[in-house]
Formats: structure tokens, sequence, C-alpha cells
């Protein structure tokens, strides 16, 4: 059985700061309104303007498409971070 | 498509129109009128159509490739039922009347069968003979027979007669072994048609000055002297140099360069007198993309009058100063001279102390000005119409799209200098015109199309093909494109992938249907640019070799791939990989769509009674169709009411009481006048309006036409004396009492324009102030009148007023916004105090009259119209078209449409122009007899729904119903495909088309699998 110590350990997991990897890029997906941010994600390009490659868009005709499934497959699947905008 | 079919008239018009000249206006005029029902006969004298924008690399403000915009016009021209391409064309005489034409048509021989060529380009490899490439402003050679550029419409060689050896010498033939197909045909004549039309609408485009002529300036005998167009095409991805800026005298990159402006402009003595219009703006633009191209490049441009007259166009200006360092330079250049060593350019001139300045130069573009094409004189006696002392097709100020020959209008370059988006303008208002005249006609001449029947491809396994594409550089200077076809050729379903260096040009569409028969593909992904504005071109391209439209997928790897990730190729291609990978796992799980289609209704309500509200109004109801005309002030005419005459004198108050009259005479308007809009509901085609007075009405279409107001003055002391007037208030005095003897006159320019908060540029002020002194000093010339000015915009052919002005003795002084001009009321005096900067010194004027140039505003409540009708704002608050350069009367939303001083400050001319060309867009979509819906709805499954309500309380467009049997149903026309239901629907009842949650999952599973 483990100690007291050790469980507290445990419990303080996901606040416990963890060493980040040297070279560790975040993973980041965007699910972005058709309309609105997907074609301000164009007027980025268009205007040249440069952001980290480690970030994809998945276009949905509105937000209001989103669906709890798609944030929790995406957290399940091991992305570190979502971004919805619209 | 069904059309709307008026009643036959007993008379002898005819539905069908010449366009002539195949450029971005007559392709506008084209396929507006193709598609309101009349047949269109396109005449091109190149072997392509395009015109001079096809031969531009980038457009500004968005910096989007030119060839990127035009190209799916092209594409659509040419493959529209209704259009019949003549390319290598031209028009040898037109006779009979207004309505019932007869044309004859040269068609020159092209010695290459367009049915057999398969644009392989072998007979090119093969041809001796070797000519300067004049598409290219003759930077390269091209062979005798040849393409006039690689994404050419249509897509099919042509042997120039005069440098085929063959041809001229009766030896080679080598192009004819080399074709495989069989194509060239030397036996191949001229040939002579003939064509009925109804109307015909000349937009042949324009040429450019020779700068040879000035030879101070070395074009032809410096190497790195070279005209703007030329440095374009140096630009162009697809251009003789692929994109790289490369000096012609030693090939490296120049680093220091510098654009000389009005060169063949604004000089009677050894060139054109008039203003070209665009040269201010394209010189920001190469400023802006040359420093794209290379970060150290410092860019040079020597001015005269900054003309940035245009919606935004201060602000882009103000982009290439700031953002691309450019260097504004307001002097005159007396010569280039060139360092034989270095091929290094020094540039003669004057600076702001005085003394003569010599700067170098690595390379120097001349900014070259538009002219007439050299045949512009024999060509409108051909067409019978009458030209103005420049060999411009002659126009009045308010009939401008209108020729001297009743039934022959005209669009472009031809009528005047002008940009892209006025040329679009007056494409869409020559084709309403055509479509007023012809209205009778409609449909009469037009075939039906049918697209072949779908096939069925359920049960089939996936077999996708995927194609990446080059864009030119766009993609492929950053992203290894072949790298990305190689690794997704691996993916399951995959069965072919490749690159192509324009999926979007004609040959590219070609090679994607060939490849779906070919490799029996049942699915595509094209990776390229954004789905928002290519997706449906690549839609309907599968959807005619029989693929369902939404068996596609675009995968969008330049805007948020290679453009954002420059200076990071390997990891931009990694992404890309993501990406295209990310989009095949959904395009696995694609299903076919149906599209349902609704009825439209055959009227349009026109928000605005002033003269663009009024113009477009008459135009709908010549063409067929009813308009409620809504107007909240009890009177029509708008900020007309307060204008006397044009710049050239006409009348403008019997104008504007000519048209309220046929306004009110016209059966067809039904006029609202003192109310509002309270609410609208529906969709295009099918909108419900509510007014402030009650009435309700459906109507298929809405105008803005909204206007705008005039400028208070509150600086000047405008408030505090009477003898401070604004121009209007002055036109109107000369109006009624003309000039007072003797008097002074002085004139302040941009007074609340082009400056915070209101910093953009008014347009309509300084020809107003020249109109005004004109006026003054014609009738009384021992008045005297000044003009403080920070730059003089006549643009255009308004030049000439500018030049009368100064022959009159008007005097035009320039003052700079740090230093405005000081004021000091006296009795009946003001004492105008300003630095003349030509002598150094303040000089001081005892004015009898202040005049300020105020300008135009916004509505006030122009947020609370945009909310009504869901509608955006520019920054400065006019409202935002659906695109700056190609669609400048539309909004982004469907069935809404934009005129006049809504749109931006505009002079008469121009808000008559875009009257007519919003009432030529309404018409094209009023013309429908049914729309089709679009597929991308939420589907509803009553089998496992609950009937919970979630989905009609969250509904913003009221689709999901309680029905008689009181259970949810839901009305897929107002359904927009939000998928708001989809998200709350407990059940998971609802599936939105081509978004279901299966093919989203597939996506975050593909892009997680790591």
């Amino acid at each position: 059985m483990a100690n007291e110590e050790e469980v507290k350990d445990g419990l303080q997991g996901p606040e416990k700061k963890q060493e980040v990897p040297a070279g560790w890029k975040a993973n980041i997906l965007a699910f972005a309104c058709h309309y609105c941010a997907f074609a301000a994600a164009d007027f980025a390009g268009v205007l040249r303007l440069s952001y980290p490659t480690n970030v994809k868009v998945i276009r949905l005709p509105c937000t209001g498409k989103l669906d709890q499934i798609y944030l929790l497959r995406a957290f399940e699947r091991g992305v570190d971070g979502v971004f919805v905008a619209g | 498509m069904i059309r709307m079919t008026p009643q036959h008239g007993n008379d002898d018009t005819i539905g069908s129109v010449l366009v002539v000249g195949a450029g971005i206006g007559g392709m506008q005029a084209a396929l507006d009128l193709a598609n309101s029902g009349f047949l269109v006969h396109l005449i091109c004298d190149e072997p392509s159509i395009g015109g001079t924008m096809s031969r531009l690399d980038k457009t500004f403000p968005t910096g989007d490739c030119a060839m990127c915009m035009i190209s799916p016009r092209m594409v659509e021209s040419s493959r529209h039922a209704n259009i019949k391409l003549h390319t290598l064309a031209a028009v040898l005489s037109i006779e009979g009347h207004e309505g019932n034409f007869v044309a004859r048509i040269n068609q020159r021989a092209r010695y290459v069968d367009a049915e057999k060529c398969t644009g392989c380009g072998a007979c090119e490899a093969q041809c001796p003979s070797k000519v300067f490439d004049s598409f290219n402003q003759g930077l390269n050679k091209r062979r005798a027979i040849y393409v006039l550029f690689p994404q050419a419409v249509p897509n099919t060689r042509a042997i120039d007669p005069k440098a085929c050896l063959y041809l001229t010498k009766n030896v080679c033939r080598k192009c004819e072994k080399a074709c495989e197909a069989g194509a060239i045909n030397f036996a191949d004549t001229d040939q002579e048609i003939e064509l009925k039309v109804g109307a015909v609408i000349l937009s042949p485009g324009l040429a450019t000055y020779p700068p040879e002529i000035r030879r101070e300036f070395g074009f032809g005998q410096y190497k790195n002297v070279l005209t703007a167009l030329q440095f374009e095409r140096m630009l162009s991805a697809s251009g003789p140099c692929r994109g790289k800026v490369a000096r012609p005298s030693d090939g490296a990159h120049p680093k220091r360069l510098a654009w000389i402006q009005c060169v063949g402009s604004r000089n009677a003595h050894n060139a054109n007198p008039w203003c070209s219009s665009v040269c201010c703006m394209y010189a920001a633009k190469q400023s802006i993309i040359a420093k794209e191209h290379d970060p150290d490049v410092q860019s040079t441009v020597f001015y005269m009058e900054l003309r940035a007259f245009g919606k935004d166009f201060d602000k882009y200006v103000e982009k290439a100063k700031t953002d691309a360092g450019a260097i504004y330079k307001r002097v005159m250049v007396s010569e280039v001279v060139e360092d034989p060593a270095t091929g290094n350019l020094f540039i003669h001139f004057v600076g702001d102390d005085g003394k003569l300045r010599n700067q170098e130069f690595d390379m120097v573009i001349l900014s070259i000005g538009f002219e007439p094409r050299e045949d512009a004189r024999s060509f409108s006696q051909i067409f019978g119409i009458s030209a103005d002392e420049y060999g411009f097709a002659e126009t009045s100020k308010l009939r401008p799209v209108e020729t001297s020959r009743k039934g022959i209008y005209v669009a472009g370059t031809y009528q005047g200098p002008k940009d892209i988006p006025e040329t679009v303008i007056q494409g869409s208002g020559a084709a309403a015109k055509a479509m007023a005249l012809l209205g009778s006609q409609r449909g009469t001449e037009v075939t039906e199309f049918e697209l072949s029947e779908e096939r069925d491809v359920t049960g089939e396994e996936p077999r996708i093909g995927v194609i990446v594409c080059h864009c030119g550089t766009n993609i492929a200077g950053t992203v290894d494109v072949e790298k990305v076809a190689k690794v997704v050729a691996g993916e399951p379903g995959v069965a072919h992938s490749e690159t192509i260096v324009y999926a979007c040009a004609p040959d590219g569409q070609q090679r994607i249907r060939d490849l779906i028969e070919e490799k029996r593909l049942n699915r595509v992904v094209v990776a390229s640019c954004t789905p928002r504005t290519h997706g449906p071109l690549f839609m309907d391209t599968i959807r005619e070799v029989g693929l369902n439209k939404f068996l596609f997928e675009l995968a969008d790897i330049r805007e948020q791939c290679s453009w954002c990730h420059m200076n990071d190729k390997e990891n931009a291609t990694s992404k890309a990989i993501e990406i295209v990978t990310m989009n095949v796992a959904k395009t696995r799980k694609l299903l076919p769509v149906t599209t349902a289609s609704v009825g439209v209704e055959h009227t349009a309500l026109v928000v605005g009674g002033g003269i663009a509200g009024m113009n477009a109004s008459l135009s709908l109801a010549a063409q067929g169709y009813g308009v409620h005309l809504v107007e909240r002030r009890r009177g029509l005419g708008g900020l007309l009411n307060n204008v006397y005459s044009t710049i050239d004198g006409a009348d403008v108050q019997g104008y504007l009481a000519e048209v309220i009259r046929k306004v009110k005479a016209n059966s067809a308007i039904t006029l609202h006048l003192d109310t509002t809009v309270t609410a609208i509901d529906g969709f295009v085609g099918n909108f419900e309006t509510t007014l402030a007075s009650g009435t309700g009405f459906s109507h298929g279409a809405v105008l803005i036409a909204s206007g705008g107001i005039e400028y208070e003055a509150e600086e000047y002391g405008y408030e505090d004396s009477d003898r401070v007037l604004t121009q209007r208030q002055l036109e109107l005095e000369l109006h009624n009492n003309g000039p007072e003897k003797d008097a002074t006159y002085v004139m302040i320019q941009c007074v609340g324009s082009r400056e915070e908060p209101d910093n953009y540029c008014s347009r309509i002020c300084c020809q107003d102030a020249l109109k005004n002194a004109i006026s003054i000093k014609e009738r009384c010339p021992d008045a005297r009148v000044f003009v403080l000015y920070r730059d003089m915009r006549s643009y255009g052919l308004k030049e000439a007023y500018y030049r009368q002005a100064r022959d009159l003795g008007v005097l035009f002084f320039l003052y700079t916004s740090e230093l405005k001009p000081q004021t000091e009321i006296t009795g009946d005096k003001i004492k105008v105090t300003f630095l003349a900067t030509v002598l150094g010194k303040d000089m001081v004027i005892d004015a009898d009259y202040l005049v300020l140039s105020t300008g135009l505003r916004p509505q006030p409540d122009r947020d609370e119209l945009a909310k009504k009708f869901k509608l955006t704002c520019n920054i400065d608050g006019f409202f935002l078209e659906a695109h700056v350069k190609l669609r400048p009367v539309d909004f982004p939303v469907e069935g809404f449409f934009l005129a006049g001083l809504a749109h931006a400050p505009k002079n008469l001319e121009e808000t008559i122009s875009q009257s007519l060309a919003a009432a030529g867009r309404v018409g094209a979509l009023l013309s429908n007899e049914k729309l089709d819906v679009s597929g991308v709805i939420a589907k509803h499954n009553r089998d496992i729904c609950m009937s919970c309500l979630a989905c009609v309380k969250k509904c913003p467009f009221g689709a999901p119903f309680i029905d008689d049997d009181g259970r949810v149903s839901h009305n897929e026309v107002k359904c927009t495909g939000c998928g708001i239901c989809a998200g709350v629907c407990p059940a998971k009842a609802y599936q939105v088309n081509y978004f279901r949650d299966d093919q989203l999952l597939a996506m975050i599973d593909s892009v997680t699998d790591n």
C-alpha cells in the first residue's frame, strides 16, 4: 500500500509541474466556422502572417455544428489544445 | 434550368448579344447576359480570352494572384452553354438597328484543330521559328506555334502565320510531324460568318503607352529600365522569369528599385493628356510585392500627384509606405542615365531644396499609362459610333455605358481609363442595358443545357484521386508538392495522386476530368487553395463527368499552409501532408448529396430612392421585373437634389426631374415613400419584407442603395460666416446668381477627408472644385480663384478639366496635412495664410469667399441598416462588397446587391454605372424560374427524433417546426446548414450533409494519428 505522501503526489498529478522535453511542440486542433474564422485563417495567409505549423484547421459549416464528441475525441487521442473560433 | 420568359413582343428584336472583347469587362457582361437567358457571342481578337488582367501578377489589396481570380471566370465563360466563343476574330461590319443587328465577323485561321489538340505542347518544342512574346511584353521569345499563356482559354495552340516558316516560306512542317493527335491543319483558312444579334457591347480594352518616345527615361536603350507591365510579368510565377526578379542585364537580384510615375500620361506634348487612373495604385502594389519577393528591396516611387482616390486606396498606399518601406518622392524626374560598367541607373531630379540630385538604382520601372488601341479609330467607324478627340468611345456623364448609336453599349477602358472593379461594373451595367432592351426576347435564343446523369457510386469501395496543386510558386515555392503527392498515395482508399501546376486552369480541370474516367475514381481531393473560393469550380468539374458534387473535398494548403509558413519549408510540407491526409480521411466517408430547388419571386426590393435606387429600379422594370422602391424621405432624388450640373455642363436637375417622372409613371415600380424597412425574413429568391407603414410584400432580391450624406464642416470658421461655403453651396450660388464680379475665391480641398477620424478620400471634391472654379472663371475672367490642395485627384479623362482650369488662370497651391492653411475672418474678408512650398514663404490671400471641399460620409444609421439586413461595413462605414475586384456590386450574402454612395464615395457618372450594374446582377438572379438550394443542410431523422424541441428553440432560422401531428419536422428550404440543431440534439437525429459526424471524426482521428 502506498504511503500517504505517494497518494498525495498521485493526486497532485495533473497539477504537478512536468518537465517540458526539449523541442516539444503542442499539437493544436482548430475548429473554424466556414464563414468567419476559416475565412480569417485564409486572410492570415493572404496577409502572409506567419504562425507555427503545429495547428491544423477543421472546417465546420458554423461553430454551432461543434459537438462535444469532437472535443472529447480530440483530447482522448492526445491533442494538446483545441481552439474553437467562429 | 428554366428561365423566366416574359410575354414575347411582336417586335423584331433578337434575344442575343454580341460582346466584342473578352477581357474581364467583356466576360462579366457575357456571363451576366448568359445567366439571364440571352445567347452571347463573345468575340476576342487574341487566341485566348482573358485580356489585360490575365497579364497581371497579383491584384491589390488582397495580394490574390490575378490568374487565380480570372481563371475561374475564363473557364466559366468558355463552358457556359449560352456563350459562343469566337477567338482570333474581329467584327468587319455591323448593320441594322437597335434590337436587330447583323454583324459580319472575320474568323482568322488558327491552323490547329481545337477539337483534336490535347494541349500537350509537343509541337512547340519542334518549332524553329522564334518571335518576341507579346504576352510577356517581349521579355522572352515564343515559337510560331504557341499558346498565349499557360492557362489560356481555349487551351489550344495557334500558329502565328507571320512567323511560321511553312506559311511564309513553304518549308518546315515540323509541328505537323510532332503532333500525334493530327491537330495541325495548314489548310485552315480565314472564315467569314454572319451573326444576328439584338445588342452589341464593346469592351475591346486598351493599349499601353510606348515609353521609348520619352527617350530621357532610357527605355529600349538601357536594359534595366522596364515597363510596369514587364515588371508585372517578371513577378508572375507563370511568367517568363518564373517569378524571379532578375535584372535583364546580368540576372542579378535588384535591391534598389525605382518607379517613375505618369510616363505617357498627363502630358499633352509628347504623351497623352489624360491621367491613366491606375498607375499610382499598381506602383504601390508592385512595391509591396517586390518586398515580399525579397525583403532587402528598397523601393522609391517618383510621383507628381498621388491619386489614391478609390475605396480604401489611401490605406493601401500607407501600407506600401509603412509595411513595405516604400519611399515616395514628389518630384519630376529629368532623366535616367546608365552607368555602362555596372548597368545601374542614375535618376536625375530636383530635390525639395531645389538642388539637383542624382540617385543610383539597380532597376527602374516606368509606370506607363493607358491609351486607346491602335485600331480605335477604325474600330469606332466599323460600329458607327462617335469617338472623342483621343479615340475613346464617346459617352455622356449621364449615360456612361451608351455609345452614340442606339443598341451599342460600351464597357471598360475603351470608355476611358479605369481599374478592374470599374470595368467589371461597366460590364454588368452594359449587360443591364442590353437586358432592358431585349427583355421581351429573354430565353428565345438559348438552349437549355442538361447535365449527364450522375454515376451511382453506392456500394463501391472509395477510389480517391488526389491532385496537389503547385499554384505556380504560391504553394510549390514553400511546400514540396511532389512529396505530398507521394506520401498521400499510400493512404487507404487513394487510387491515384499527382501534382498539377494550376489545378484551376482549364488544362488542370481537364486533367481532373480525364483522371476520373481513366482511373475510375469515385471521389476527388484537390489540395490547393481555399474551398471558399475554388470549391464550387472543382465541384462543377467533377459533376460534368458524372460524379456527385459532394464527392469532393478541397484541402487548403495555400492560404492555411504555404502562405503562412514561407520561412519553414520542411514543417510546411509536413503540415501540408497532414492537411491532405485529414481531408482524404473525410473523403473516404463522403456520401452523394441531392439538392432541391425553390421558386423565385421575380420582384426586387430597392432600398433608397436616390439616383442609384431610381436608375436601378427603371432598369429592372424595363427588364420585366417588379420593383418595390423604399425611400425614407417624402421626396425622391437624394443628394442629387443639390447638384445642378456635371463637370461637362450637362443639366443635372433636368435629368433628375425626368428620372423621377419615369419612376413615378412606371407601373412596375411600387413607390413606398416616407417609410423604412422594419423587418425582412426569408432567403434568396423568396424574401418577405415589412415596412414601418405596415405594408408587406415578397421579393426575390434586395438592392441596397441607401446613399450617403455630405459632411457638415466645423473647420475654417464655416459656422461663423456666410462667406465660408461648401462646394455644394457655391454651386447653388453660381447656378442662381453667377459668380461675383472681381471677387477672390479660395478653395480648400480635403476638408474633413483623408485624416482621422475620416481617413479616406471622398473622391468627388477635386472634380467639384474644378467644376466650380471653371464655372467662375469662364463667366467672370476677372475673378480670382485659388485652390489649396493636397493632391489634385482629377483622375482619368477629368485631367482635361484640371488643365482647363489652369489655362483659365485658376491658381493651385499645395498644402500638407501637417501644415494646413490658416484663416482669419474679418467682416466680409477672409485672410487665408499658407506656406507656398515652391516659394518657401508664407502667402496671404484676402478672400471674399472661402469654399470648403467637404467630402461624403456614410449614412449615420448604417450600422442599424447593416444589422437589419445582416451585412457588414468597412472601417469607414461603407458597405463591404463580396469581392473588391470581381464582385463589386454583390454582397457576400446571396440575393443582396449594392450600388451608389452606400458602397463608397463616387461621382454621378460612376453612381449611374454602378446602379445599372446592380440592376444587371439583380436581373440575372430574378430571371431564374428556380434556384438550387445548397446541398449543405441538416437532414432530420424523424424515426429517432424525440421531439424534445431543443432544435426548435435554438435554430436561428426557424427551420425546425412543430408539425400538424405534434412532432418536430424540418423545413429544409429555410435551413442554412449551420448545424446548431445537430449540436444540441440529444438523440443525434440531425446530420448535416457534407459535415456528418463520422466525416468530422475521421478528420480528428487522422490528424491525431501519431
